[in-house]
């Protein structure tokens, strides 16, 4: 006859519980805060002053309105202007010659202003801003 | 005969303090980490082909209301450049990332003059985005 060992009870501590819990709930709290973002990084040269550029004159030219995009004249649409700036870039050998200046009218929506830089961007050219400065001259 | 009185003794119990010491670090953590830009509301942008981003060293937003903020302070953009310039000081090239939160609806009169501070700065600009879902492409 076989005779059956008792089993041992063996329950974990209850009152460690808080404590894990509350270790748990930081946990996850760390992991929230550290989450990567995702993003474009974009490289732009130094802002400086109209007056102190400008002695190439070979840089391409795209200004961006809500509705179109203009480069070097012709109006486009996004997936041509893909296209035309790539190709355009590929003529330029020199670093320099790769800027590409860029004016926005005040009225651009940020996201198609970010497709254009972006394409800019992919196609080897190197962004610059021609901002508009506004100053005021009291007459007396 | 006088008896002695048998002395309590009150010990912290030291079996925790690993555990208070590991809640105190991680607490350090989440202070040194959190730059409180929590409150700011804005929306971001899609984009494809976007890429995870390092850690910066400072971050400026464009809330919904179309004001600018450095490290969740309201600052003007008249201001931005030097500010920071003083919190990217002599940070080494390639280490002074500045996060860039633009509300998706922002114009470019409200988005550019910050571009162009972030570069006066001698800042590295990240857009901070979101993927654009694949239905959309």
């Amino acid at each position: 006859m076989k005779l059956k060992r008792g089993k041992m009870l063996v329950d974990p501590p209850a009152c460690a519980s808080s404590d894990i819990a509350f270790t748990l709930i930081i946990f996850f709290l760390v992991c929230a805060a550290v989450q990567p973002e995702t993003g474009m990084s974009q490289a732009l040269p130094k802002t400086e002053s109209k007056s102190e550029k400008r002695e190439q004159s070979q840089n391409i030219e795209v200004s961006i309105t809500p509705s179109s995009i203009i480069l070097n004249g012709s109006p486009l649409k996004i997936d041509e202007f893909k296209t035309r700036i790539a190709s355009e870039l590929k003529k330029k050998t020199r670093e320099q010659d790769r800027i590409v200046v860029v004016k926005s009218a005040p009225d651009t929506p940020y996201p198609i202003w970010l497709n254009v830089s972006q394409a800019i961007d992919q196609a080897g050219g190197i962004l610059t801003l021609e901002l508009e400065t506004e100053k005021t001259i009291n007459v007396q | 005969m006088k008896l002695q009185r048998r002395k309590l003794t009150a010990s912290v119990p030291s079996f925790a303090m690993g555990d208070i010491g590991f809640l105190l670090l991680i607490f350090f953590v989440i202070l040194a980490r959190s730059q409180n830009d929590s409150h700011i509301q804005w929306q971001p942008a899609e984009l494809k082909d976007i890429e995870m981003s390092a850690a910066p060293r400072a971050t400026v937003s464009i809330d919904t209301g179309y004001k600018t903020y450095l490290d969740g302070k309201e600052i003007s953009t008249d201001e931005l450049a030097s500010a920071l310039s003083a919190v990217l000081g002599d940070t080494p090239a390639g280490q002074r990332n500045v996060f860039l939160k633009v509300h998706r609806e922002a114009k470019a009169t409200h988005f550019e003059p910050v571009i162009a501070a972030i570069s006066e700065a001698g800042g590295d600009l990240v857009h901070i985005l979101e993927p654009e879902e694949q239905s959309k492409q």
